[in-house]
C-alpha cells in the first residue's frame, strides 16, 4: 500500500510504519469484508445506478455549487419517488473537488474506476475542465450536465459532453441585446465590471463581442474577489458613465458594485451573468440599490411564474425542506441538470451502460424542463445546452423573481446570424 | 529516530545494517513495486477489492502525494537545516511550473531538459527569495516569503493571461525519451524513484561538512562561524537547493494536471507544505514523506469512512452525509489539533515513541 | 475623485487597521502569530447573523451578543490551543491556529449551510454630501467605530491597572511571574479582545457585503498592516491598517486595480528589508 513508500528509506524507525501498514490492511480486509461487493464496472446494479457528481461543496465557491448539487439531489430523490428510472434508482455520488484542481482529478479518477458511475454531472471548476477535457473526451463516461460551460470542453463537440448551463456567450449577446433594445441605444457605451480571473476577461471580451454589433463602445475594469471596496471601480463607471454596466463574478461582486454605485447616487442599469441571480444579493441589495440590477438567465427561478415545472420545483423543494433554495438560480439549474440526466438515463435503455449512453444521446434530444428553461434542444452538432435566456429582475414588493416576457422573446440575440 | 537532522545519527544509522534489514527491505520494495497494480486493478492476487478495503484511494492521489513528497522534503530541509520556514514554497512550485510551460510548452523542449530548467529557475528564485534572510530571521523572514508568493503568483497570472488566456497554461504529454508518461501507472514509476533520490540525496547533503555547518547555523551562528563557514552563503545555498526542489516539483505538479492556472497556486497551496512538515516532524526528512501523506490522503480516506453512512435518516443523515465534505474538513482540522497537541515532534516522532514502547528492548 | 479615494481609503483601512490591532494584541501578548484572525472576524459576522435574525434580539443585546461570544470563542481558543503549546515552535503554533479555521469554517458552513447570510441591521445606509464628496454613512460609522475602538483600548493598555499588567505581561513573562501576575489570565484577556476586535470588523465587513467564510480573507489583510506598522506595536497595526486601506484604494484608482496586492506586499518587502520592525515598531535584533 501507499504508505509503504516511506519505508522505501533505510530507515529502520520506520519498519512499524510498515508492520502497522500491513496490521492496518489486515484489519481492514476483514473489518470492511461485509462491505464488500463486486462494483459494476459502469456503476449499474440491479436495483440502482450510480451517477456522479463533481462540485464544489466544501471551497471557496460551495455556496453556490453546493446549492446547485441540492437541486440535482433533490429532482433525484424526486424521480425515485416516483419509482426511478426504468425499475432501477437513480443513485448520486457526490464528490467534492474543493475548487481544487489536483482533488478534481482525483475525484474524477474515483468515479471512472473506484467507485464507477455511469456518467458525471456538475464539474463546476473551469480549471480542471480544462485539466480534463482529453481525458473526458477520449475515455468512456460521459459528462452530462455540466454547470460551467468551459470552451475547452465543450469544443469541438464530443459525444462525451453535454452542457448544462447558460453558455457565457449567450449571456453576454442576450444581456447586451436586450439592454440595449430596452433602453433604445443608439451607439451603446458599455462596461464590465469583473473580477480578476480569466474567465472574467473572456466574459469581458464576449460582451465587446456583442457590443461591436451594435457599433457600440465596450470597456471594463476589474477587482479582487476578496475585494471589501470597490469605490475605484465605481470612481471609474462615474467618469466612463456607461448607458449600462454587466457583471461577472461572485455574489459580493455584485453587491458591492451595486451598493457602491448606489451610494454614489448612480442609477446606472446593470445585469449580472446568471450566477449573481440569487436571493441573497437582492436580499444585501435592498430595495433601492437593488432596482437597477437584473440578471440574465436561462433558467427561471422558483416562484417567478407558474409553468408547470415551476410549481412543481417549488413544491418539492418545500417537501424536502429546501423552501428557501426554490428562489436561487443555482438550485433551478441543478434541478434543470437533473432533469437532462433522468432523461439521458431514460433513453439508454432497460440495462443501460456507459457506452449505451452514449450511443443514445449521441443522434440528438430535447430536454422539456416543464417550463423551468426554454427546451433545451442538443443536437449531433449542438451539445451548447440552454442557450435561450431571458432578463430578471427582483419585485421587492411582492418579494419574487419577476421576467421581462418569454424566452421565444430572446431568441434573437444569440441566433448565429445566417 | 535515526533521520533527524543530525549528522550523528545518520552516520549511526548507516553503521548498523543487519542482515534481516535487507529481507525487509526486500519486501517493502516489492510492495512498493506491486501496490500501483493493486490500485489500478482494483484487487489483490486476483481476489477483488471494494473500494474501502483500498482505503478510497486512487493511484493518481499517490502520484499526487508523492509529488507533495518533493515540496515537503525541500521544505523540511530548508527548515530542519537552514532553520529557514518558508511560505514561498507554492511560489517555487509556480516559478517551476512557469518554466516547463516557457521551455516545454511554448519552446517545446525535451521533458527531462525541461526539469532541469526548472530546476535552474527554482534556484535562481530561491536565491532572490533567500535575500533577505541576509537581513532578518524568524517570523519576519517568514512574511518576506509570503511577500514573494504574491509577487510570484502575480507574474504567473500576468504571463497565463499574456500569452494563453482563459484555459490556463497547458502543459504536454511528458515522455522520456521514447517513454511516454502517459499513465497513472507509469507516473507512479517515474515519481517513485525521484523521490527516494531527493530523500537520499538531501540526507547525503546534510552529512557533508557544509550540510552540518548548516545545522550548526542553525543552532548556534556563532559555532558555524568558528568552523569557518560563512552562514550567509550557507543559508543562501540552501535555499537554493531547497527551491529548486520545490520548482522540479511545481513543473511535475503541472504536468500532471495537463493544465495550469495562477489560481492553483494560491496562499492555501502555500500553507499546506508547512502543514505537512508540522504533522509529519519538523526537521525530519521521513517526517516530511509522513506528513505530505497524512495531508494528501486522510481526507478521502475520512470520506470513505463517512460513507458507510449513506443509509441513515435523520440527524445523522443530515451531519453526516448532507454535509460530508464539511465534516471531512472538520474531522481533520480536529486530527491536526490533536496530533499538534499530543505529538510534539510530528508524526516521525510518534512513530519512533511507538517504536520505543514496542521494541525498545530489543533495538537497545 | 482623490478626496472620495482617499475617505474610502480611511474608511476601509480603519476596519483593517481593527482587525490587525487584535492581530497585535495577541501577538504582543502571546507570541503567536494568529491565522485564525480572518475566521475570527466570519465568527463575528455570523454571531450578529444569528443575534438578530435567529434570536431576534434588538441591535444593541445582539451587538453584546456577538461581542461575548467572540470573547469566549478568544478564551476557548487560547486555553485549549495555544495554552497547550506553551514553549513550542513558532511553526507549530501557527499551524494550529490554521487547524482552527478550518474546525471553524467547517462549523459555520454546517451550522449555517452553505448559502451567504444576508445582515440586517439598523445603521444607516444612505449618503452624506460634502460638495462633490459622498460619503457613505456605514463607512462613516464603521470608520468611528473602529477609532472608538482603538481609542479605548489604547486608554486599557494606557491608563487601566490591568492593561499596564498586560503590557508587563508581554513585555517580559518572568517579571510579571515574579510579582504574581496570572499571566495565563492576562493572556486569555488578550485573546478575547483580539477576537472581539476581529468579530467587530466582521460585522462592519458583513454589513458592507454578505456574510460567508469567505469573508476571511480581511485576516490575510490585516498581516501586512501589522507588519508594516510594526509588529510589537499597538498603534503600528492601527497606523498600518490605514495604509494598506489607503495604498489599496489609490493604487487601485491610479495605477490599477490589479496591481493592489502587488504594491502592498511590495511596501511589506521594503518594510522588511529596511525597517523589519516596521514603521512604530521597537527596532529588537535577533527575534527569532
Amino acid at each position: 500500500m501507499t504508505q509503504n513508500s516511506f519505508t522505501r528509506s533505510n530507515d529502520r524507525s520506520l519498519r512499524p510504519v510498515a508492520l502497522s501498514v500491513a496490521l492496518t490492511l489486515a484489519a481492514g480486509l476483514t473489518t470492511f469484508s461485509a462491505h464488500a461487493q463486486e462494483s459494476p464496472a459502469d456503476g449499474v446494479h440491479a436495483d440502482r445506478v450510480d451517477w456522479g457528481i463533481l462540485m464544489d461543496m466544501s471551497g471557496p465557491t460551495a455556496s453556490s455549487q453546493s446549492v446547485w448539487v441540492r437541486g440535482f439531489q433533490d429532482y433525484a430523490a424526486k424521480v425515485n419517488e416516483d419509482g426511478g428510472i426504468n425499475g432501477r434508482e437513480l443513485n448520486l455520488l457526490v464528490e467534492d473537488n474543493r475548487f481544487d484542481a489536483a482533488t478534481d482529478k482525483i475525484a474524477f479518477e474515483k468515479l471512472v474506476g473506484q467507485t464507477p458511475v455511469i456518467a458525471i454531472s456538475g464539474m463546476g471548476s473551469s480549471v480542471s475542465q480544462v485539466a480534463l477535457a482529453d481525458t473526458i473526451k477520449n475515455g468512456k463516461v460521459p459528462v452530462i450536465g455540466t454547470y460551467t460551460p468551459t470552451k475547452a470542453l465543450s469544443e469541438p463537440v464530443s459525444p462525451m459532453v453535454y452542457n448544462g448551463f447558460c453558455g457565457y456567450r449567450q449571456q453576454a449577446e442576450a444581456g447586451v441585446g436586450y439592454m440595449v433594445e430596452k433602453l433604445g441605444l443608439e451607439n451603446p457605451k458599455v462596461m464590465t465590471v469583473a473580477i480578476e480571473t480569466a474567465g472574467g476577461q473572456e466574459y469581458a471580451q464576449f460582451v465587446a463581442d456583442a457590443v461591436a454589433k451594435y457599433n457600440g463602445t465596450a470597456s471594463s475594469t476589474t477587482m479582487k474577489v476578496t475585494a471589501a471596496d470597490v469605490t475605484p471601480q465605481v470612481q471609474q463607471i462615474m467618469s466612463e458613465e456607461p448607458d449600462f454596466i454587466t457583471i461577472y463574478g461572485i455574489e459580493n461582486t455584485a453587491i458591492l458594485t451595486m451598493k457602491t454605485l448606489a451610494q454614489y447616487g448612480l442609477e446606472t442599469p446593470a445585469f449580472g451573468i446568471t450566477y449573481l441571480g440569487t436571493p441573497s444579493v437582492y436580499a444585501a441589495l435592498g430595495a433601492e440599490a437593488g432596482a437597477n440590477y437584473n440578471f440574465i438567465s436561462c433558467f427561471t427561478p422558483g416562484g417567478a411564474d407558474d409553468a408547470e415545472g415551476n410549481a412543481e420545483l417549488v413544491a418539492y423543494a418545500a417537501e424536502a425542506g429546501n423552501a428557501d433554495l426554490s428562489g436561487n438560480i443555482n438550485y433551478v439549474a441543478g434541478w434543470v441538470a437533473g432533469q437532462l440526466a433522468a432523461q439521458a438515463l431514460e433513453m439508454a435503455g432497460e440495462n443501460p451502460t456507459r457506452e449505451s449512453l452514449v450511443a443514445a444521446l449521441e443522434g440528438g434530444f430535447t430536454v422539456d424542463s416543464k417550463g423551468l428553461a426554454a427546451p433545451i434542444v442538443f443536437t449531433p452538432e449542438d451539445h451548447t445546452g440552454p442557450q435561450v435566456l431571458k432578463m430578471f429582475s427582483y419585485d421587492y414588493d411582492n418579494s419574487a423573481f419577476t421576467a421581462d416576457g418569454d424566452y421565444a422573446d430572446y431568441e434573437k440575440y444569440t441566433k448565429p446570424a445566417e | 529516530m535515526s533521520d533527524t537532522l543530525a549528522p550523528a545519527t545518520v552516520a549511526a544509522a548507516r553503521a548498523k545494517t543487519s542482515p534481516g534489514k535487507w529481507i525487509v527491505r526486500a519486501i517493502v520494495l516489492a510492495v512498493l513495486i506491486y501496490a500501483p497494480f493493486v490500485l489500478t486493478s482494483r484487487s489483490i492476487f486476483g481476489i477483488p477489492l471494494s473500494n474501502m478495503q483500498l482505503l478510497n484511494l486512487g493511484l493518481t492521489q499517490i502520484n499526487l502525494m508523492l509529488i507533495a513528497m518533493l515540496g515537503a522534503l525541500s521544505l523540511n530541509f530548508l527548515t530542519g537545516s537552514a532553520g529557514l520556514i518558508s511560505i514561498g514554497h507554492a511560489a517555487f512550485y509556480a516559478t517551476g511550473a512557469m518554466t516547463a510551460a516557457i521551455f516545454g510548452t511554448q519552446l517545446g523542449w525535451p521533458f527531462p531538459l525541461v526539469l532541469v530548467c526548472a530546476a535552474i529557475a527554482g534556484a535562481l528564485a530561491g536565491i532572490l527569495a533567500g535575500l533577505p534572510s541576509l537581513r532578518v530571521r524568524g517570523l519576519y523572514f517568514v512574511l518576506s516569503t509570503l511577500a514573494v508568493h504574491y509577487v510570484v503568483v502575480f507574474l504567473f497570472q500576468e504571463y497565463q493571461f499574456a500569452f494563453f488566456g482563459v484555459v490556463g497554461v497547458p502543459f504536454a504529454q511528458p515522455s522520456i525519451g521514447p517513454i511516454a508518461i502517459d499513465s497513472p501507472i507509469r507516473w507512479y514509476f517515474f515519481l517513485l524513484p525521484l523521490v527516494a533520490l531527493v530523500y537520499f540525496g538531501l540526507r547525503n547533503v546534510l552529512a557533508t561538512r557544509e550540510g552540518r555547518a548548516l545545522m550548526a547555523m542553525r543552532d548556534h551562528e556563532l559555532a558555524a562561524t568558528a568552523m569557518g563557514a560563512d552562514v550567509r552563503i550557507l543559508r543562501l545555498k540552501a535555499f537554493a537547493l531547497s527551491s529548486a526542489i520545490a520548482a522540479v516539483a511545481g513543473a511535475l505538479y503541472a504536468h500532471l494536471l495537463t493544465n495550469a492556472t495562477s489560481e492553483v497556486f494560491g496562499i492555501n497551496f502555500a500553507i499546506q507544505f508547512i502543514a505537512m512538515i508540522i504533522i509529519g516532524g519538523l526537521g525530519s526528512l521521513s517526517g516530511s514523506l509522513l506528513g505530505a501523506a497524512v495531508w494528501l490522503l486522510l481526507p478521502t480516506i475520512i470520506t470513505g469512512l463517512t460513507s458507510f453512512a449513506a443509509d441513515s435518516t435523520g440527524i445523522v443523515r443530515t451531519v453526516l452525509v448532507d454535509h460530508r465534505p464539511q465534516l471531512v474538513q472538520m474531522i481533520f482540522g480536529l486530527i491536526v489539533i490533536v496530533l499538534l497537541i499530543f505529538a510534539p515532534g510530528g508524526m516521525a516522532d510518534l512513530i519512533a515513541k511507538l517504536r520505543a514502547a514496542l521494541f525498545g528492548r530489543r533495538h537497545g | 475623485m482623490f478626496a472620495q479615494v482617499l475617505f474610502s481609503g480611511l474608511a476601509l483601512g480603519s476596519i483593517y487597521g481593527l482587525v490587525a490591532l487584535g492581530f497585535a494584541v495577541v501577538f504582543k501578548a502571546t507570541d503567536v502569530f494568529n491565522f485564525a484572525q480572518g475566521m475570527f472576524a466570519v465568527c463575528g459576522a455570523y454571531f450578529a447573523v444569528t443575534a438578530i435574525s435567529a434570536l431576534d434580539l434588538p441591535f444593541g443585546l445582539a451587538i453584546l451578543f456577538m461581542i461575548a461570544a467572540c470573547a469566549t470563542l478568544g478564551v476557548l481558543a487560547h486555553i485549549f490551543l495555544i495554552q497547550p503549546l506553551a514553549g513550542r515552535s513558532m511553526l507549530a503554533i501557527i499551524m494550529v491556529t490554521i487547524a482552527l479555521s478550518i474546525v471553524l469554517r467547517a462549523g459555520i458552513e454546517i451550522f449555517y449551510g452553505p448559502q451567504g447570510r444576508v445582515l440586517t441591521t439598523p445603521l444607516p445606509s444612505g449618503v452624506i454630501r460634502i460638495g462633490d464628496l459622498r460619503i457613505s454613512q456605514l463607512h462613516l460609522i464603521a470608520a468611528l467605530t473602529s477609532w472608538a475602538c482603538m481609542a479605548i483600548f489604547g486608554a486599557f493598555f494606557r491608563f487601566t491597572s490591568v492593561g499596564l499588567l498586560m503590557r508587563a505581561t508581554a513585555d517580559g513573562h518572568e517579571a510579571a511571574l515574579v510579582s504574581g501576575v496570572n499571566v495565563n489570565a492576562m493572556n486569555r484577556l488578550a485573546w478575547a479582545i483580539g477576537a472581539v476586535l476581529a468579530g467587530i470588523g466582521g460585522l462592519f465587513l458583513g454589513q458592507l457585503q454578505i456574510v460567508s467564510p469567505e469573508l476571511e480573507a480581511i485576516g490575510l489583510l490585516a498581516l501586512p498592516a501589522v507588519v508594516i506598522g510594526g509588529m510589537q506595536s499597538i498603534p503600528g497595526a492601527i497606523i498600518g491598517g490605514l495604509l494598506v486601506g489607503l495604498i489599496a484604494q489609490f493604487a487601485g484608482s491610479y495605477i490599477s486595480p490589479k496591481s493592489t496586492d502587488i504594491v502592498i506586499y511590495g511596501l511589506l518587502l521594503l518594510i522588511l528589508m529596511v525597517r523589519p520592525w516596521g514603521l512604530l515598531g521597537q527596532r529588537e535584533l535577533g527575534r527569532v
